[in-house]
């Protein structure tokens, strides 16, 4: 030892020890602030002391407990068995989430007849367009694009006049399983066909189409209302079944970890027993049934809901998406594979970036001067709030765009091109189908940074609403928007420590659930 | 202008389809003692930049129609800036200029009436690295056919461009599997087959061997010999024993972008007129 020190000296690393424990201590604040502020959070939202502590000990009995074993059990088996059952936990959460959202939509903001009207209105066109396809094709594109377009505008005067005004109306669940358990059942039934063969594809779309039936069947005879039950069996019970019997068919050696989903709900509902056999009495939570679907606003914390402010922001997301997604794409591919490399290209990159950083609240000033001050809309509405929040994210959909596009191999294109196609078949068929996953997740990404944008939102005008959006034009709500007005007009310590919380918590839940499908999508992918 | 159109114009008054008749069996370098074939793509002082850096320097050379004309020389001395530039693939470039004329079919292809798509179609490409679709087998060799919408018989076109690029035999129980899921040297004759389908006049092949083992190899060289009776062949390549195993004529470029030699393979490698081209083949320097 001494020897070697003789030989080669020694060389000090006493800055670099240093540097690395200010890091270390750095990334520890970071993430500690973080859990204190979210344990706070939780503790109000959940109010977890309230309960008898003979509740916490059945349910730690029941549920804790048996599930933290079996995770540890199924991590010592493999790290995929537990990422199976982490998975078939966590994706029937999200899935009956985001099917909540669709059945609120349905209940409250269009009606189904009028739904199954536009639909039906835009089948038309789509039909046309196929029966062209079929013909042969000395069709001139132009001609063909001029049709559909006629087609298409037509329709849409013509047919939900119709279908409204026809004497007898078809049962809400009817409507919901025609015009999204038939696609559904066809989609699914392709797929699977394409995976596991024709009979199985057959029999697996009349499974969903007759699955989404008994749910709307079941959710009017139960009184839980056909339009949730037709929802959860088709966007939460499908996919989950889907995913079930993959894994049971493909993945035998992971088989095993579906006994963690199946722990956990066995027991939720075994404690659940426990506790109502026992008389044991669980937290007031201010997270509750009557607070996500009240719509009252008022001084008193008990009644308040935030109701409004989830379908506010789910109406807002899909303008969002419907106008920042197809440009901001658009405009990256643009970018990648057709401008030229010219210093007005350049430029315009520069730009972007900054964009991207410009505060959001500038972003609001614009849309306030763009659409309420010039296009003359009236302030706070559906349509401008989702406007200036296209317009917030445009710039983030595309660099996140452009990343995927990037990521492409080069090779790729250059086998398209050197068979001969044009710009635009590389595009479609080579560039786009790669990067799509990229896309996806930048998109959702994207999106979930406008879910929790407040800025924009007050200086357009949207600011305090009690009931729900019934078109483009009535003013809209959106869930930190909600937050906002508790914090501020209701401003009292009876707010702060508890429907504030409880928003708080439903916020970041969402924003979470989105994130963790972006980061899905693309682990998923990148395993290819 | 279709393809089978140009296919005839050319063979006719020329004295290419005699030849293919006589061409003997085995190593491609026999076929030269029959003598000249037609000129099928002529460049003419042909010279490309990268930005303010010369790749070539007005190269003129003469490609004989279903022949296999090999290009060696040194890295960097612009091999594959001259196959791209037969295709125009240096137009996705954007730094590449290009002066002088690169005559297809007596046509220069740099005019600005020419489709560089159209003539994509007519010349095929095949790259170093295999590069096939993350698409099924089938939909790789069907891409081209259906960028054309020449989509009648398509099952049977797929096969045929299979069997040509001797694939169908691994291949023919799973052309639902991706591409992406054969071994380098079958990814290599996929792309073979996907280049061949669309029935070009001229495949051009950069190193398309380079990346692949001894067997593989030898199987893309049997395949490029047979390709020379249907198909004009160009291909660039690092090995000497392979430049002169399978191919009719040899141009040599040498550092720089000039094109040193270019004639029959067997001269070249024999008795080349240029003392640096010998010391190039011999492995003197390079
Ligand atoms: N895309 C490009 N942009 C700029 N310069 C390039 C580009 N491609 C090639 N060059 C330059 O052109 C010259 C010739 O390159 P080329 O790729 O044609 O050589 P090569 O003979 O194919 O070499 P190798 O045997 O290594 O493949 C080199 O000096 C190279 O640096
Ligand atoms: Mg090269």
């Amino acid at each position: 030892m001494s020897n070697a020190d003789e030989r080669f000296g020694r060389v000090s690393r006493r800055i670099g020890k240093l540097f690395r424990a200010v890091l270390f201590a750095s990334t520890l604040a970071g993430i500690l602030t973080l859990a204190v502020l979210l344990v706070y959070v939780a503790n109000d939202a959940f109010q977890p002391l309230s309960a008898d502590p003979g509740w916490h000990l059945v349910f730690l009995l029941t549920l804790v407990v048996p599930t933290v074993a079996t995770g540890w059990w199924c991590y010592r088996r493999s790290y995929g068995t537990l990422a199976t059952g982490l998975l078939g936990t966590v994706m029937p959460g999200i899935a009956a989430l985001y099917a909540g959202g669709l059945a609120a939509l349905f209940i409250d903001v269009i009606p189904t007849l009028v739904w199954l009207s536009f639909v039906i209105a835009l089948a038309v066109p789509a039909g046309v367009v196929v029966a062209l396809r079929r013909t042969d094709r000395s069709i001139p594109f132009l001609a063909e694009l001029g049709a559909v377009l006629g087609v298409t505008a037509g329709s849409l005067l013509v047919v939900p006049g119709l279908v409204q005004g026809l004497p007898t109306v078809p049962a809400d669940w009817m409507v919901l399983v025609l015009t999204l358990g038939l696609p559904e059942a066809f989609l699914l039934g392709r797929w699977i066909e394409g995976r596991w063969g024709r009979r199985d594809g057959w029999i697996a779309g009349a499974a969903i189409l007759f699955g989404s039936a008994v749910g709307g069947v079941l959710g009017t005879a139960t009184g839980f209302g056909a339009i949730p039950g037709v929802a959860l069996t088709m966007f939460a019970a499908v996919p989950t079944a889907l995913y079930v019997t993959i894994v049971l068919r493909e993945r035998p050696e992971r088989r095993i970890g579906l006994l963690l989903p199946a722990v956990i709900v066995g027991g939720a509902l075994a404690g659940e027993l426990l506790v109502g056999a026992l008389g044991l009495t669980g937290p007031a939570a201010w997270v509750d049934w009557g607070f996500l679907t009240s719509t009252t606003q008022s001084g008193d914390p008990r009644s308040v809901g935030i109701y409004s402010g989830i379908v506010g922001t789910i109406l807002l997301m899909f303008v969002v998406a419907a106008i920042a997604v197809p440009a901001g794409v658009g405009a990256a591919v643009y970018l990648e594979e057709y401008a030229p490399d010219t210093t007005f290209t350049r430029i315009i990159d520069v730009n972007i970036s900054n964009l991207a950083g410009v505060p959001s609240v500038v972003y609001g000033l614009l849309g306030l001067g763009l659409f309420v001050r010039y296009a003359g809309q009236p302030t706070g509405t559906l349509l401008v709030g989702g406007a200036t929040l296209a317009l917030l994210v445009f710039p983030i959909v595309i660099i996140s765009a452009r990343e995927a596009i990037r990521a492409v191999p080069d090779s790729a294109r250059q086998a398209s091109y050197g068979m001969g196609a044009t710009r635009w078949q590389t595009v479609k068929n080579v560039v786009l189908p790669r990067a799509f996953p990229g896309i996806l997740t930048g998109t959702i990404l994207a999106l979930s940074r406008a879910i929790g944008e407040t800025a924009p939102l007050l200086v357009i005008g949207a600011a305090q609403v009690f009931g729900i959006p019934d078109s483009w034009t009535s003013t809209i709500g959106a869930m930190p928007l909600q937050l906002y007005v508790w914090a501020s007009t209701y401003a009292s310590p009876a707010f702060y420590t508890t429907v504030l919380a409880a928003g708080i918590v439903v916020l970041l839940t969402a924003m979470l659930s989105m994130n963790s499908i972006a980061i899905y999508v693309r682990n998923h992918y990148e395993q290819r | 202008m279709s393809n089978a159109d140009k296919r005839t114009d050319v063979s006719e008054g020329s004295s290419g389809d005699e030849y293919a008749v006589g061409v003997p069996e085995g190593r491609g370098r026999d076929r030269d003692a029959d003598g000249e074939a037609s000129t099928i793509i002529e460049s003419r002082d042909l010279s490309v930049w990268y930005n303010d850096n010369q790749a070539l320097r007005s190269v003129s050379m003469e490609i004989p129609e279903k022949r296999v004309t090999a290009m060696v020389g040194p890295s960097g001395c612009g091999k594959s800036t001259y196959l791209r530039s037969i295709n125009r693939m240096n137009d996705l470039i954007d730094a590449a200029r290009v002066e002088g004329e690169m005559l297809f079919d007596g046509k220069n292809v740099y005019d600005d009436d020419v489709d560089p798509v159209a003539l994509r179609r007519r010349i095929g490409m095949v790259f170093q690295q295999p590069n096939p679709f993350p698409k099924s087998i089938y939909d790789n060799v069907a891409y081209g056919l259906r960028l054309q919408d020449r989509t009648e018989n398509l099952d049977e076109k797929v096969e045929d461009a299979l069997r040509n690029a001797a694939l169908w035999d691994e291949v023919k129980d799973q052309l639902d599997q991706s591409g992406l899921d054969l071994s380098g040297g079958q990814q290599q004759r996929l792309c073979i087959a996907r280049a061949i389908a669309v029935d070009p006049e001229v495949v051009l092949m950069d190193e398309p061997a380079s990346a692949l083992d001894p067997v593989a190899t030898s199987k893309i060289e049997d395949l490029i010999d047979e390709m020379a009776e249907e198909y004009t062949v160009v291909i660039v390549t690092h090995n000497m024993q392979q430049a002169a195993r399978i191919s009719d004529k040899t141009a040599v470029f040498l550092t720089g972008g000039e094109l040193v030699e270019f004639d029959d393979t067997e001269k070249i490698f024999e008795n080349p007129e240029n003392e640096r081209v010998e010391d190039y083949i011999t492995g003197k320097f390079g």
